[in-house]
C-alpha cells in the first residue's frame, strides 16, 4: 500500500514549526510518531498535502518532573520514556502504567503522548489518567498561547478544540496533593496490541484525617465519544468515608453515566458491566493507596 | 520528486534517492538490498519489520525513510559478528529451536536486542510484555522466551555489542 504524495518539512525549532503550521493550515498534518497518522494515510482515509515532522524539535520532547513542582511533559515525548521514567512512576504511577500498556514496545518507542490525545480516539489509553490527574494542555500558534484542561481539549471522536494554525506543545500536571492517589485500569480482550474495551482512572484526595474523601475524580474511556468525567460519583462520595455499600452505589452511578456503543471490540452491554467492575476495583484500590495502606 | 538522502544502515552510509512517501522498510529492502527485514502486515501489528533506530526498536513499515536521516539504523544483517559468526541472540534462537518458518525471526531478534540492551536480565513477564508486538504463527512463543533468556545469560558473559 502506498501513501499519497505529500511535501515533507522537518523544522528544527518551535518558531519554525508554528510558522509552518500557520502557513500550511488544514492541508498539513503534524507528524509525531506517525503510529496513527501513517495508518490512516495508508488506508487513504486522509491524504494531507504536507507533513510537518516535529521529531527534530528538541523543545517538544522531554519530562520535567521535580519534587513539589508537578510535571511538564513535551508533546513529542515518547510513551516508552513515560513508561520508564522513574520520576513519573513515583509521582504519577497511573500515567506511567497507562503509557506502558499502549500497543507494543515498538509502538511505544515511536508514539508520542501528544499524538495519543490529538488522535482523539475514545479508546485511547493516556487521556483518561491525564484527565484524572488534572492535566492541562498548552496550545500555541503564531498569535499566542492558551491553556485548556485535557477533558475540554478532546471534544469527540477525532474532534479537538484546536484552531487552524494551532498545535499542542506540552502537558502540565499539578503536583499531587498530600494524602492522595490516582490509579488506572483497563479491560481488553487480550493484553497486548489490543485497543481497550473500557478504561478508567480514579484520583482521590483525603482530608487530613486520612479517611474522609475531600475530592474525587473518576474518568472513563471508551464508553463515550470523549473522556467522560463522572459527575455523580464525586457527588456521592465527597465528604464520605468509603464503605462497601458506597462503592457499590458509586459503581452503579458510573455505569448509569457511561454511554457505550456496540463495536467489533465489545458489545455495549458488556462494556457497561465492565464499567461497574472497574469502578469497584479502582475506587477500593485508589482509596487504600491514598490512605497509604 | 526524489530527494537524495544519506541513511546510516549498520554503520555503512547508503546514499539513496527517495520520495517523501517512501517507507523505511521498502528502502531497506529494495534500495539498500537488505532483505533480512520482513514486511508482514504493513500496519504496525506484527513486528516482522522491526529495526533499531538509535538503538530503539521501531516499525519500519510505518516509518518514513526521509525521517531517518542522521539516525543509526540497525537491521538483522547488522548483528553479524566478526568472522561472520552469529550474534549470541541469533545463536540462542537456533540452539533453543525458536525458529520454524523464520519469517518472524529477524523482527523477534531485533526486539530482543532492544530489550536486552535496556534490561540485561529481563523477567519472563518483562520479555512477554516488551515483545508482545512480535507475532509468531509457528512456535507458540515458549521457545522464543527460552531463547531470549538463554541469550541474556550468554550475552552478559561475553559482553559483545
Ligand atoms: C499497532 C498499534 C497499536 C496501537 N495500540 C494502541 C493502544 O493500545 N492504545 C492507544 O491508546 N493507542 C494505540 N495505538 C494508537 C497510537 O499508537 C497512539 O494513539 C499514539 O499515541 C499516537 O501518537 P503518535 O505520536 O504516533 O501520533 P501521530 O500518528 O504522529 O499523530 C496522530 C494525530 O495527531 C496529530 N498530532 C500529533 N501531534 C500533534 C500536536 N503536537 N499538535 C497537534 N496535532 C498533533 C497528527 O497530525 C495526527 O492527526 C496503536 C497504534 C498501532 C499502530
Ligand atoms: S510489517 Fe511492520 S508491523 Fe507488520
Ligand atoms: S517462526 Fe514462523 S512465524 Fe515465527
Amino acid at each position: 500500500m502506498f501513501l499519497n504524495h505529500f511535501e515533507y518539512f522537518a523544522p528544527k525549532t518551535p518558531a519554525e514549526t508554528l510558522e509552518l503550521v500557520s502557513h500550511l493550515g488544514s492541508k498539513a498534518k503534524i507528524l509525531a510518531g506517525g503510529t496513527d497518522l501513517l495508518i490512516v494515510m495508508k488506508s487513504k482515509a486522509i491524504s494531507p498535502e504536507y507533513l510537518i515532522d516535529i521529531n527534530g524539535v528538541e523543545e517538544f520532547k522531554g519530562i520535567l518532573c521535580e519534587p513539589g513542582k508537578g510535571a511538564v511533559i513535551g508533546t513529542n515525548t515518547k510513551l516508552a520514556e513515560i513508561q520508564y521514567s522513574e520520576e513519573l512512576k513515583a509521582k504519577y504511577p497511573a500515567l506511567a502504567y497507562a503509557a506502558g500498556e499502549v500497543g507494543s514496545s515498538q509502538v511505544r518507542h515511536m508514539a508520542s503522548l501528544g499524538g495519543n490525545s490529538c488522535n482523539a480516539s475514545p479508546a485511547a489509553e493516556t487521556p483518561t489518567p491525564l484527565a484524572a490527574l488534572g492535566a492541562k494542555v498548552t496550545l500555541e500558534s503564531l498569535s499566542g498561547t492558551r491553556e485548556l484542561a485535557l477533558e475540554d481539549f478532546i471534544l469527540g471522536v477525532r474532534k479537538l478544540d484546536l484552531a487552524e494554525g494551532e498545535m499542542l506543545t506540552k502537558f502540565t500536571l499539578p503536583e499531587p496533593a498530600a494524602k492522595s492517589a490516582c490509579r488506572y485500569a483497563y479491560m481488553g480482550r487480550r493484553d497486548a496490541m489490543e485497543i481497550d474495551s473500557v478504561n478508567m482512572a480514579v484520583n482521590i484526595e483525603l482530608e487530613p484525617d486520612g479517611e474522609t474523601i475531600k475530592s474525587l475524580k473518576l474518568v472513563m474511556g471508551s464508553v463515550y465519544p470523549r473522556p467522560l468525567v463522572s459527575k455523580e460519583v464525586p457527588a456521592l462520595l465527597t465528604g464520605q468515608k468509603l464503605s462497601a455499600e458506597l462503592v457499590e452505589k458509586a459503581a452503579e452511578a458510573a455505569q448509569g453515566e457511561a454511554k457505550p456503543i456496540d463495536d467489533i471490540r465489545a458489545s455495549a452491554e458488556y462494556r457497561r458491566e465492565i464499567v461497574k467492575v472497574l469502578a469497584q476495583r479502582l475506587l477500593n484500590d485508589t482509596y487504600q493507596a491514598a490512605k497509604g495502606v | 520528486m526524489k530527494t537524495l538522502i544519506e541513511l546510516d544502515i549498520n554503520g555503512r552510509v547508503h546514499e539513496v534517492a527517495v520520495d517523501a512517501r517512501d517507507l523505511l522498510i521498502d528502502v531497506i529492502r529494495k534500495k539498500a538490498g537488505l532483505t533480512g527485514t520482513k514486511k508482514g502486515c504493513g500496519e504496525g501489528d506484527c513486528g516482522a519489520c522491526t529495526v533499531l533506530i538509535d538503538g530503539k526498536p521501531e516499525l519500519s513499515c510505518i516509518k518514513l525513510a526521509i525521517a531517518c536521516q542522521g539516525k543509526k539504523i540497525t537491521t538483522i544483517e547488522g548483528l553479524v559478528q566478526e568472522g561472520g559468526t552469529l550474534h549470541p541472540i541469533q545463536q540462542a534462537f537456533v540452539d533453543k529451536g525458536a525458529v520454524q518458518c523464520g519469517f518472524c525471526t529477524p523482527g523477534m531478534v531485533m526486539s530482543a536486542k532492544g530489550l536486552l540492551d535496556r534490561i540485561p536480565h529481563p523477567s519472563e513477564h518483562e520479555i512477554k510484555h516488551e515483545m508482545s508486538g512480535n507475532i509468531c504463527r509457528c512456535t507458540g512463543y515458549k521457545k522464543i522466551i527460552e531463547a531470549v533468556q538463554a541469550a541474556a545469560d550468554v550475552w552478559s558473559e561475553q559482553g559483545v555489542e
